[in-house]
């Protein structure tokens, strides 16, 4: 185990184990193609893949995945952390599949194996950029870009409850309390309010169904 | 069922363990190159040491997980930024209290984290898809709307004004990228980033080698994009 762990910190072993970590994401994209479930990423992503899959136009999947793709890529290894959310869940996950649903090559998507194989190709390819990278620019862009864009991240998710109870509100009646009220609970018990509100707003919708 | 059953037993196994592994590899940094987020690493140091913390915060994201992927199939990027990472230390931490033998281990994180990558990713999606329609279509009238105004306008509004305030050189070059990407790409938020990238690296170094490289991918970038997305029809049909 201690020869494995020396193994695991070494240079060389990212690559392998981001090229492990895109297979999965890549895998769980093609599950959502597929099966409609398994996607790795938040649902306003996976709505902008959604788009293409059923109008064809994946310009929105493609460019806001890629942005992110090339800017994690290149803040990674300045600051030693490789953003996973930025680069492999939302650039791999979303915009490289979306990329090539927009070219017409559906295989590496629609079939398991393949899009096992695929996401392992596209890790290894990122994780060596990343360390070659490292190996020729050591000191450069400016870490204390990634703290104001971790606030700003942070500071997001706090707007996703607040946003979920008003979209509640608007929907109906039943799923407006819910979404209040859960996410109340929620709040008294230290929990993220985005949690108790989805939960509140499905449990009081579904017992009292309102026709629209 | 079945299918979907052992396909995502071997897509959380595999993607656990890589999470999991290079979560650890994340308190070697910035010697060891590692992936995760920072922000996955204050909050797993937040917890540190107690299981039943690091539990109960990964249960929290799991409620969350468990609604969007009835809501819309999708796992949220919290099953492996959050919710692989915590319940790994947490079960490594029930044996052994030191951190540095367990957390900091990327061997042992990495085997913990296929075991939990496994069962979480299986149980997420299989219990999606026995969940009733109408339930599912509850939940994606109420989270796709919360979303959308999540991505465009919230999103590019706090990314923007942490811009402006982190001095005059990051605030112009994250509003000159963020106004391009708002109308190439159509959401500000990836212009943004590597505005506040190329202004802090400014700031700091000036306008070094590195800074320049910066500047000349992201302006190869965007056009790229522009040309993929067709701006330049909508520039040509100005004249």
């Amino acid at each position: 185990m201690n020869r494995f762990r020396e193994i695991l910190l070494k240079d060389y072993t990212f690559p392998i184990l981001v090229a492990l970590a895109c297979s999965a994401i890549f895998a769980g994209t093609h599950m959502y193609v597929v099966h409609h479930v398994g996607a790795f990423n938040e649902i306003f992503v996976v709505n902008m893949l959604d788009q293409g899959l059923s109008g064809g136009d994946y310009a929105a999947a493609a460019g806001f995945a890629a942005g992110f793709l090339v800017a994690r890529i290149l803040e990674g290894p300045l600051v030693g952390v490789l953003d996973i959310g930025g680069s492999l869940m939302t650039g791999v996950g979303i915009g490289i599949p979306a990329l090539f649903l927009a070219s017409g090559i559906t295989a590496p998507v629609n079939n398991y194996v393949l899009s096992l194989l695929t996401g392992l190709g596209i890790g290894i390819v990122i994780g060596l950029v990343i360390i070659l990278i490292r190996k020729l620019m050591p000191s450069g862009i400016a870490s204390a870009g990634t703290n104001i864009m971790m606030g700003a991240g942070n500071a997001t998710g706090r707007y996703l409850g607040p946003l979920i109870i008003i979209s509640a509100i608007n929907y109906n009646i039943p799923a407006g309390v819910g979404a209040f009220i859960g996410a109340a609970i929620f709040y008294k018990l230290d929990k993220p309010i985005a949690g108790g509100a989805i939960l509140g707003a499905m449990i009081l919708a579904s017992c009292f169904p309102v026709v629209a | 069922m079945l299918i979907i059953l052992i396909k995502s037993l071997i897509i959380g196994a595999i993607g656990g363990f890589a999470i999991a592994a290079g979560a650890a590899r994340m308190f070697h940094a910035p010697e060891v190159q590692s992936m995760g987020a920072f922000r996955t690493l204050g909050e797993i140091n937040a917890c540190k040491g107690d299981a039943v913390t690091h539990f109960s915060f990964g249960l929290g994201f799991l409620f969350n997980a468990a609604a969007s992927v009835v809501a819309a199939g999708a796992l949220t990027q919290d099953v492996f930024h959050r919710i692989v990472p915590n319940w790994a230390a947490g079960t490594l931490l029930m044996k052994d209290k030191r951190v540095e033998n367990t957390l900091h281990d990327p061997a042992k994180m990495g085997v913990a984290g296929a075991i939990v990558g496994a069962i979480v990713v299986a149980f997420l999606n299989t219990i999606a898809s026995i969940i009733p329609e109408s339930t599912s279509i509850i939940a994606k009238n109420i989270l796709s709307p919360a979303a959308g105004l999540m991505i465009n306008p919230v999103m590019p509004i706090i990314f923007w004004l942490a811009a402006l305030d982190a001095g005059k050189i990051t605030g112009i070059w994250g509003t000159v990228l963020g106004g391009l990407a708002q109308m190439v790409m159509g959401n500000a938020v990836p212009g943004i980033v590597l505005g506040i990238l190329i202004g802090q690296s400014t700031e700091e170094n000036g306008y070094s080698k590195a800074t320049k490289t910066m500047i000349a991918l992201v302006v190869i970038l965007f056009i790229v994009i522009a040309y993929f997305r067709g701006f330049q029809d909508k520039i040509l049909a100005l004249f």
